[in-house]
């Protein structure tokens, strides 16, 4: 069994903290993703986990054994590191079978896990070639061949795609997930880019200053965020934040204008309250564009600045209260500068955080 | 109690790795260095040898400060060193700049201005002693039969042409090691804020000013620091070309050093000019690093 | 249509006076060698012939015969001993300063530590100590210790005198190597040991050659300790011998620039090895190629 346990991780340099007593617990097979700004403490939580970094206070554990002061050659796990660290000075075959090699498998048995992932990853045909002969989306495969063929407890990945073009980032993601799904191993998977995020993971866990601001499923993070943080990290283009003031069962917004507060939101907030009113592009369309008409809903005139066109869908720049704010219009409808158009927003897919916190209005 | 022995054994690694190296620096260098500070503070002579114990403190460095012989040799090595190592800089700059605009057989160019960086500085002085020789030489010969001159010219012989010779050699020697290093420079030179200062009006001497010198300059501090560190293989030259002769016309401090310390067997002397001249060179040394260390951040070698 | 060809007539110009002036440079940098070379090779008498004889009438081995000892004019230079000194001491002291400076240049590349700056500058100038001024305490101590004029004592010296360059170069060396590739090993089941060994290390080892080139030449080409620290054919090494027989009021120079010869083939060979990393070391891998 692979659980990964955290327990009031701490890491700091010197004086300097940079991972500021982390909490979190992997389950045996879980694909979680850590997400977050640069600087925010994801790879070095990464290679704490892996033994290549010091853990300055707090416990890893995995499958229930304390590792902390074992080296990474003893926690029986596999990375892929951003660079894909090939060894240059050996073919692929090597490469891959270098593990085996060092913990004395015999070569009959290297060579058939060696030729298993090959297999897996499409790697055959590239057997004899050096890391130089390689494109970028091959050496990435031979990287991931490296790490499956120990057969680990887990697998950790550090921002793997960062180096492939958007294309090639798209495909890889994709045998990612589906080697996954195939080898079914606990993975750890660092990165900054929110759609590799969504896509692949079980679990996200949001980062920010050496701090977890929310851990939960790709939907649960993405309907109900749990700070602005996170609501604006996740989710492209990101959601809108309008300040305003509860008045009784009203948010009035900077501009004096007012939008209904949600049903579901009411026993959260109090009089006079200021918060941040955050409503996603896709939860504001012209009536008639949007992606839902029923449920709680309030309506707003408003004049298009700009309308980005993007096919079936376009991305509208507008002004509420004062503020820009980003919409989006479904359907092939061409919008000109300038038009007026009443805008639907869905309310029961807004949200409401304490202004002065940041941190959604249900969690008090 | 694991934790602690392999953080402490982590903490200790370095320190270990480096312990061989720290070990034979002293025990060949700094602690001849100690005895050396001690001699200098003796009358000793080899042929008297307990005068080792004898303490005159600093007898010796009053009757060096106070004696005319040493400072001419000490001027004489210092206005050698500026000369020379313009002359280097110079020289080196103006030969990378050349070179780079070459497109053809660079790397050829390249291994053949190391050479002269490769040779024994015996060998430097024995090759420039040959051509400078006033009898067969093939300067003289050449100069001769090409009519310019009648006489034997006394390259090595008179004060003024010998200082000259030795100089040259000493361009000759170590010109390539600024040659190459500004030539490496010109290379990782990034293109675009040339063409950029073309584009905004520079004409091609204030390019060279505002925009190359400075990115070059790290290329020059390493350049200077290394030869810092090899400043006195010019003793080597010396040493084969005239030894400080004739009449002591081209005596260096160095070859004071070896004259007084071991043909005159004064090694308490010896030493105490000895150690000046180390003070000088480790001054001369240290100025350079930190530019060197400076220069290496610059290139992006982390700490 | 009179600009054009203006600036095409001077582009040649410019063209032509920069590959004369490499030319001048060239010949500049490799003639006093060369003329050395080449009186090696020839006959004293057309060495010393007036007008100088460019074209040479005659080449023959004879002088390095001489200063072997062979042949009818017996010079009786012991250039057989100089050499087998000079190649042991030079190999020698370059094999541990290699060993030295690895464990040391690796430190100084992958580990951070307190006064590392300052270990790192001691090495420096310590290096900085001009050699006549060293070799005279050193000649004091080794007369005690009795290591003045064996192979020995001047190994030691050289070791010491190679150390800090050495571990200058294979810093510069060990920081071109990704540090991802040793942790990636680590992560593949090696201990930072084994890491070292299987990983690092062969992709140093260009440049841990080039640095040994520059010990070994260092070494061989020394002679301001050499001269003070050796007395007879035990020790003594080539740059000396070649000393000890120009200062001698009447100068075999044909003899001289054979044994001159046998002092520059060594170096020529290695240098044109190692160039390239030579530089790329120096700069910390700030330059390629």
């Amino acid at each position: 069994m692979a659980e990964i346990t955290l327990e009031k991780v701490v890491k700091k340099y010197g004086a300097v903290g940079v991972v500021h007593g982390i909490d979190l617990s992997i389950a045996h097979q879980e694909f979680v993703v850590l997400v977050g700004p640069s600087g925010c403490g994801k790879s070095t939580t990464l290679r704490m986990i892996a033994g290549l970094e010091d853990i300055t206070g707090g416990l890893v554990k995995i499958g229930g054994q304390v590792v902390n002061d074992l080296p990474p050659r003893k926690r029986n796990i596999s990375m892929v590191f951003q660079n894909y660290a090939l060894y240059p000075h050996m073919n692929v075959r090597d490469n891959l079978g270098f593990g085996l090699k060092i913990a004395g498998q015999s070569p009959a048995e290297i060579t058939k896990r060696v030729n298993e992932a090959a297999d897996i990853l499409g790697l055959a045909p590239l057997l004899d070639r050096t890391p130089a002969e390689l494109s970028g989306g091959q050496r990435q495969r031979v990287a991931m061949g490296r790490a499956i063929v120990r057969n680990p407890d887990a697998f950790l990945f550090d921002e793997p795609l960062s180096n492939l073009d958007a294309k090639l980032r798209g495909q890889m993601r994709a045998e990612i997930k589906k080697l996954h799904q195939k080898v079914k191993t606990t993975v750890v998977y660092v990165t900054h880019d929110q759609v590799e995020a969504m896509t692949l993971a079980d679990r996200i866990v949001v980062m920010k200053d050496g701090h977890i601001e929310q851990v939960g499923t790709p939907m649960e993070v993405f309907n109900h965020p749990l700070s602005t943080f996170v609501a604006t990290f996740i989710g492209s283009p990101p959601m809108n934040l309008l300040p305003g003031l509860i008045e009784g069962s009203t948010v009035r917004l900077a501009d004096g204008t007012g939008v209904p507060v949600p049903d579901r939101l009411k026993q959260f907030v109090r009089d006079g309250m200021a918060v941040q009113l955050g409503i996603r592009p896709d939860d504001i369309s012209p009536v008639g564009h949007g992606l839902s008409q029923d449920g709680p809903g309030a309506e707003v005139a408003l004049t298009v600045d700009l309308a980005e066109p993007l096919g079936m869908e376009s991305l509208i720049y507008t002004r509420l209260a004062g503020q820009e704010v980003q919409a989006k219009l479904y359907g092939p409808r061409i919008v000109q500068p300038g038009e007026v158009l009443t805008f639907r927003l869905a309310l029961d897919r807004a949200h409401l955080f304490d202004a002065a916190t940041g941190k959604s209005v249900r969690v008090q | 109690m694991i934790r602690a022995l392999t953080t402490r054994r982590t903490e200790m690694a370095p320190f270990l790795l480096l312990l061989p190296a720290i070990a034979t620096m002293l025990f060949v260098v700094a602690l001849p260095l100690v005895f050396s500070l001690w001699t200098s503070l003796t009358p000793y002579k080899l042929t008297k040898p307990d005068t080792l114990y004898d303490f005159i403190w600093f007898r010796n460095y009053t009757r060096i400060f106070g004696d005319w012989d040493f400072w001419e040799a000490f001027l004489r090595t210092i206005a050698f060193l500026t000369v020379a190592i313009n002359l280097e800089f110079a020289l080196g700059l103006g030969i990378a700049l050349l070179i780079n605009k070459i497109t053809w057989g660079q790397r050829t160019l390249r291994t053949i201005m190391m050479f002269p960086m490769m040779f024994s500085p015996i060998l430097v002085g024995f090759q420039f002693k040959f051509l400078f020789n006033d009898h067969i030489g093939v300067v003289n010969n050449a100069l001769q039969s090409l009519g310019l001159t009648d006489q034997a010219i006394p390259w090595l012989v008179d004060a003024n042409l010998a200082m000259f010779s030795i100089t040259l050699a000493e361009v000759w020697m170590s010109t390539s090691v600024f040659a190459i290093l500004l030539l490496a420079g010109l290379f990782a030179m990034p293109r675009d804020p040339l063409e950029a200062a073309r584009v905004d009006g520079c004409n091609p001497w204030q390019v060279f000013r505002h925009i190359t010198l400075p990115f070059l300059m790290p290329f020059a501090y390493i350049a200077m620091a290394i030869r810092s560190l090899d400043v006195a293989r010019a003793y080597d030259l010396v040493a084969v070309m005239t030894d400080g002769g004739p009449a002591g016309r081209t005596e260096l401090l160095w070859t004071l050093i070896a004259r007084t310390g071991y043909d005159e067997a004064k090694m308490g002397q010896a030493n105490a000019m000895a150690y000046i001249s180390t003070i000088l060179s480790v001054l001369f040394t240290w100025h350079f690093y930190r530019k060197l260390v400076a220069a290496r951040r610059y290139m992006g070698g982390a700490e | 249509m009179t600009v054009s060809v203006e600036s095409r007539a001077s582009k040649q110009a410019k063209k032509v006076a920069l590959w004369l002036a490499t030319f001048l440079l060239m010949l500049v940098m490799c003639v006093p060698g060369l003329w050395v070379v080449l009186s090696a090779f020839r006959p004293n008498r057309e060495i010393l012939a007036k007008p100088p004889v460019w074209v040479p009438e005659e080449l023959s081995l004879v002088n390095f015969g001489k200063i072997f000892g062979f042949g009818a004019e017996q010079v009786g230079i012991p250039v057989g001993s100089y050499f087998t000194n000079s190649l042991i001491i030079a190999l020698t002291s370059t094999v541990m300063a290699l060993i030295i400076g690895v464990a040391g240049g690796y430190s100084f590349a992958r580990y951070r530590f307190r006064f590392k700056g300052g270990i790192f500058l001691g090495l420096m100038l310590f290096r900085a100590v001009p050699g006549i001024a060293l070799s005279l305490p050193v000649f004091m101590m080794w007369s005690r210790l009795g290591l003045v004029d064996t192979k020995l004592g001047l190994i030691i010296v050289y070791v010491s005198l190679n150390v800090p360059f050495t571990i200058w170069l294979i810093d510069g060396f060990f920081r071109q190597i990704p540090q991802a590739l040793s942790e990636a090993a680590q992560v593949d089941g090696c201990t930072r040991w084994q890491a070292f060994w299987k990983i690092e290390f062969p992709l140093a080892k260009s440049g841990i050659a080039a640095a040994g080139v520059f010990a070994f030449l260092t070494s061989w080409n020394e002679f301001a300790l050499a001269s003070q620290l050796t007395r007879s054919t035990d020790s003594k090494t080539l740059p000396v011998g070649l000393l000890d027989f120009t200062a001698q009021f009447t100068i075999d120079w044909a003899g001289m620039c054979a044994m001159a010869v046998i002092i520059i083939i060594p170096a020529l060979i290695l240098t044109f090895i190692v160039q390239k990393h030579l530089i790329a070391g120096l700069t910390f891998g700030g330059v390629k190629g």
